[in-house]
């Protein structure tokens, strides 16, 4: 194994060690530490807590890549084939069942369209063929819903079994860091009144390992989510798009919130002609129809890869750099909002005492803004990271529908959709990549939204006041 | 006896459940007759407020009513359904609150905010309404009401707010009207005004009137008889009279001893004669006019002055008092002292050098050497920074201390000189009272060992009892650092005791200015007497 690290894996990892660091200085930080600590004080956001934590978890093992060992016969030197695949692919690879030949329903052991068939007894016969895999080790294709359940109770029996040597670690730990009897820690989580809400924790934690555990009893012999056009399982796509989706929604901020911060504070702080032609600058920025933008800018793109086609080791690589290039695409032209916020919310602070105060010491104005103005807008920040990121996993799709979004050959749910969205027309009708795009999509859209409600009630000072 | 109009008894109000809750409210009684005036006192968080919000079952809903019964002409006011109570606002106990600008809707004119209640209560319409809106607004002294009854609140000033506020209490014909210091955000010559507006209302129509002040000289001037609060209780409550010659309760007579005037100042230092002194300040032809929006396409110019051609001497380790009412440019002036506001012309010496033509650099050494104190204690601090930091902030830009360690040395001093315990410095603003926070911008401006210290009205947002604490702290630093200030205030009061000279400061210009004892005693100008005759003193009746 050789690792890669595509430009995207690089700024995720980047990402999360400025999440990390954040974290610490929370902890450090009362102020910053109790509004997070509210958060996760309501049943509803920790249970998107912990959907989220599941996307971003399988997003992570997707951004490990490496260039597989080929097993050479020799046996002396190690050879490197140049796919690039993931941790997500390998683990995945093992469980979920082979590649058919073309759609097959979810569940189903029969192919979804016709073929020539020669029986038994020779005869040439229109039939749905049994699929290659999916339901491959059944002799009698009537058990087929016998071998379902069976599979599907052993599966809940080993998420639970997985689930509970887990919360007994947990629970240990609390145990072990509040110096608290256990069986004291579970009444209490039992009977809901922990400071966090670790009842509702540990249900939607349980109802993850059931489901994990059901998948993968069943994955490796059925395709639960059915196939598509060329015979790729469903569940494993949607299960790769979620990187894709991730990717968009946190990295567009990332790339968007210097331009953010940045214009918008000086624009607040100095005003002047800095104000004007900041202002100047956002609404001609915003006024330019985004889509119209982004596929200008994607087209460009297009023409740039094609002409230099050689500049990438793997097809991986170059739909990597198509992704970023989205990403930036995308932050340039949704800077604007939040810069219009943090102006406004300057123009306030500005007028405060304390920056009066720091004036009046002959502090440079660079230090005050550092030191009282960026400090007071980082609630808006948060706030505003959060609320975007469900409208970009959004835009995504409708981007990749129009054809102008990542890479064909990158799994992700617009992609899922735009190569759906014909067979919708079909007698039966194809439903299931739509489905499960939907699905995933909506879990994690949902989620993100009731988390980033849950943020700005807790950031947002005149609703603290109250408390 | 007569059975009284409004009739109090054990009420109890508690704010929250569990462990942080509070009694807001412990034990109040009171009774208010036709025609007579109670005035509640107390200092903030006595809940005075609290109290008048249960009389109109006004209360936010965090707030329980623990026990009690409020009893209003004859029906009980906890049992009513909230239908019933309805009709008991307005038309039964009308409200006065304190701060006319947000109480009124600025997308409405005056005339149909007043004519809401008539509607209400009185079923007036059509002309028969607007005679009756026009009605109102003569009695509360708005002339040509016609013509004011189609304006919108913008168009009206604070003091004239409040008058259209009290029309609009007195709308439904109210036998009970709660006031709720209603003129704690006026000036004080409009204060008087109202003042004795609200007292002739009262005693023509025969109103009973609750009024819920800070100031015991405002109180004397209302009241019929006072009630005295402290942290939810009655501390003492007595008629008038008894209660000026002899306040029983020791609290009381503390409150009384922490008003700031001259006889308080005359007691604790007798000499009051100083000599003159070296110049430390010299502000000569200053003024600020405010442009309108300019931009880079466009420039208007429709200017404001809000500082005329002004000239002060500020003199080594004096006190000069700048004082006036809201909107003559008191604070553009201080702000403008100390070049936060880019002044339009004129020049500010010191030591040699004219602070509106040097240099970025020379300036940021010079501001070390003056600093200000604000208004507001609750917005003056960044409420992210820990309180070290916040002091410790002027010594890094000023290059104050080698170190860090050394630094911090000199915070725990700072907080020990401003009477606070050095391990604040490890705590946030929002943990500490005005009082104390005010404390800490002191010792924040202290930190960078200023020459001359501008206070930008220090203590109005104080209690009484802070304020005296702040002031005397001020002045026992003044002697112990030789300190000069140019104090910023309203308050005559605050005058008296601290200053030792007097700018009298009205629509952007001084009109008279001379030592503290000339101006308060022997007032030459027109406006300073207005001024000095409006201020509400004990003894003194409306």
């Amino acid at each position: 194994m050789s690792f890669v690290f595509l430009t995207t894996d690089v700024l995720l990892f980047l990402l999360i060690a400025i999440l990390l660091v954040y974290g610490i200085y929370a902890l450090r930080h009362e102020h910053f530490f109790r509004p997070w600590k509210q958060v996760v004080s309501k049943p509803f956001s920790m249970c998107a807590v912990v959907v989220l934590s599941f996307y971003f978890l399988i997003a992570i093992l997707d951004s490990v890549h490496f260039h597989p060992t080929i097993e050479s016969s020799s046996g002396e030197d190690i050879q490197h084939s140049t796919r690039i695949t993931s941790v997500l692919d390998l683990v995945l690879g093992s469980i979920i069942a082979g590649t058919e030949k073309t759609y097959s329903a979810p569940f189903s052991i029969y192919a979804f369209t016709k073929e020539t068939l020669v029986d038994e007894d020779g005869n040439m016969v229109r039939e749905y063929p049994r699929l290659k895999h999916a339901g491959s080790h059944l002799r009698e294709p009537a058990s087929r819903l016998d071998d379902i359940l069976n599979r599907s109770v052993v599966g809940i029996g080993k998420g639970l079994t997985g689930w509970i040597f887990f919360c007994a670690i947990i629970i240990f730990m609390m145990s072990r860091i509040q110096k608290l009897a256990i069986r004291g820690i579970v009444k209490k989580i039992i009977r809901g009144q922990s400071s966090l809400s670790w009842r509702t924790f540990f249900l939607s934690f349980g109802i993850i390992c059931v489901l994990v555990g059901i998948g993968l009893q069943l994955c490796p012999h059925y395709h639960v989510l059915g196939t598509d056009q060329v015979g790729n399982d469903i569940l494993y796509q949607a299960l790769k798009s979620a990187r894709t989706g991730l990717i968009i929604g946190t990295l567009t901020t990332l790339v968007m919130l210097p331009f953010a911060i940045i214009f918008g504070v000086s624009a607040g702080y100095f005003g002047g002609w800095v104000d004007d032609s900041i202002q100047y600058i956002y609404t001609t920025l915003s006024s330019i129809p985004s889509v119209l933008l982004i596929a200008a800018s994607a087209l460009m793109l297009d023409v740039y890869l094609a002409n230099n086609s050689e500049m990438f080791v793997s097809v991986t690589a170059r739909a990597d750099l198509r992704l970023l290039c989205l990403c930036l695409i995308l932050g340039v032209t949704t800077w604007t909002g939040l810069c219009r916020y943090l102006r406004a919310e300057t123009l306030k602070l500005r007028e405060s005492a304390y920056i009066d105060a720091s004036r009046a010491f002959g502090a440079v104005p660079w230090t005050t803004i550092w030191k009282h103005v960026v400090p007071n807008v980082m609630h808006i920040v948060t706030i505003s990271i959060v609320l975007d990121f469900s409208g970009l996993v959004l835009a995504e799709a409708a981007l990749s529908y129009l054809n102008i979004g990542v890479d064909p050959s990158m799994e992700s749910w617009g992609n899922m959709i735009n190569g759906a969205r014909l067979e919708l027309a079909r007698e039966p009708v194809v439903w299931w990549s739509l489905f499960a795009a939907f699905i995933f999509m909506f879990i994690l859209v949902l989620a993100a939204n009731i988390f980033a409600d849950a943020v700005r009630d807790a950031f947002d000072p005149r609703l603290r006041e109250l408390n | 006896m007569l059975k009284p109009l409004l009739d109090v008894k054990n009420l109890s109000v508690r704010f929250g459940q569990g462990e942080g809750s509070f009694l807001a409210l412990d034990g109040f009684e009171l009774t208010v007759a036709k025609g007579e005036t109670v005035v509640l006192v107390g200092e903030s968080g006595s809940g005075k407020s609290i109290s008048a919000l249960s009389m109109s079952r006004l209360l936010p809903s965090t707030a329980l009513i623990e026990s009690g019964s409020i009893e209003f002409a004859g029906s009980d006011l906890l049992g009513l359904p909230e239908k019933a109570m309805r009709n008991i606002r307005g038309a039964g106990i009308g409200m006065v609150f304190q701060e006319p600008q947000s109480s009124l809707n600025p997308v409405m004119t005056i005339g149909s905010q007043i004519g809401e209640s008539l509607k209400r209560h009185h079923g007036l319409y059509g002309k028969a309404l607007l005679e009756r809106i026009e009605e109102l607004l003569v009695l509360v002294g708005i002339s040509n009401p016609k013509h004011r009854c189609r304006q919108y609140p913008h168009e009206f000033s604070g003091g004239m707010k409040q008058r259209v506020m009290i029309a609009i209490a007195l709308a439904g014909d109210p036998e009970l009207l709660i006031a709720d210091e209603p003129t704690t955000a006026l000036d004080v010559t409009i204060q008087a005004q109202v003042l004795s507006l609200m007292k002739a209302i009262q005693t023509n129509r025969n109103m009973g009137m609750i009024f819920i002040t800070h100031d015991l000289a405002v109180a004397y001037q209302v009241a019929d008889r006072i009630i005295v609060m402290k942290e939810g209780k009655i501390i003492e409550a007595a008629d008038r009279e008894d209660f000026y010659r002899t306040p029983s309760h020791e609290y009381t007579r503390k409150l009384f001893d922490s008003i700031p005037s001259w006889e308080k100042r005359l007691s604790e230092n007798p000499s009051a004669d100083h000599p003159a002194a070296e110049k430390a300040l010299n502000v000569k032809n200053l003024s600020v006019s405010f442009l309108g929006k300019t931009s880079l396409f466009s420039r208007r110019s429709n200017s404001m002055v809000a500082v005329d051609n002004v000239d002060l001497e500020l003199q080594e380790g004096r006190t000069l008092a700048l004082v006036g009412e809201s909107g003559s440019g008191k604070t553009t002036m201080a702000k403008a002292i100390l070049q936060l506001i880019k002044p339009s012309h004129g020049s500010v010496y010191y030591r040699g050098d004219n602070l509106c033509d040097v240099s970025g650099r020379q300036l940021r050494r010079h501001r070390g050497d003056l600093q200000m104190v604000f208004q507001d204690p609750y917005s003056s601090m960044n409420p992210r920074m820990l309180v070290g930091a916040i002091i410790k902030e002027g010594m890094i830009a000023q290059n104050i201390g080698i170190n860090e360690s050394e630094r911090d040395d000199r915070v725990r001093r700072l907080l020990l000189q401003v009477g606070l315990d050095p391990s604040y410095a490890l705590r946030y603003p929002h943990e500490f009272s005005g009082g104390q926070r005010q404390r800490i911008c002191i010792a924040r401006a202290l930190a960078v060992e200023p020459k001359v210290l501008i206070c930008d009205e220090p203590t109005s947002a104080l209690d009484v009892s802070v304020q005296s604490q702040i002031l005397h702290l001020l002045r026992g630093l003044q002697e112990e650092l030789g300190l000069t200030y140019l104090f910023v205030t309203h308050n005559i009061g605050v005058v008296a005791y601290l200053a030792h000279q007097v700018a009298v400061m009205h629509q952007g210009k001084i009109v008279e200015y001379g030592s503290v004892d000339d101006v308060l005693h022997r007032p030459q100008h027109v406006y300073t007497r207005t001024l000095l005759n409006a201020v509400p003193k004990i003894g003194m009746s409306l």
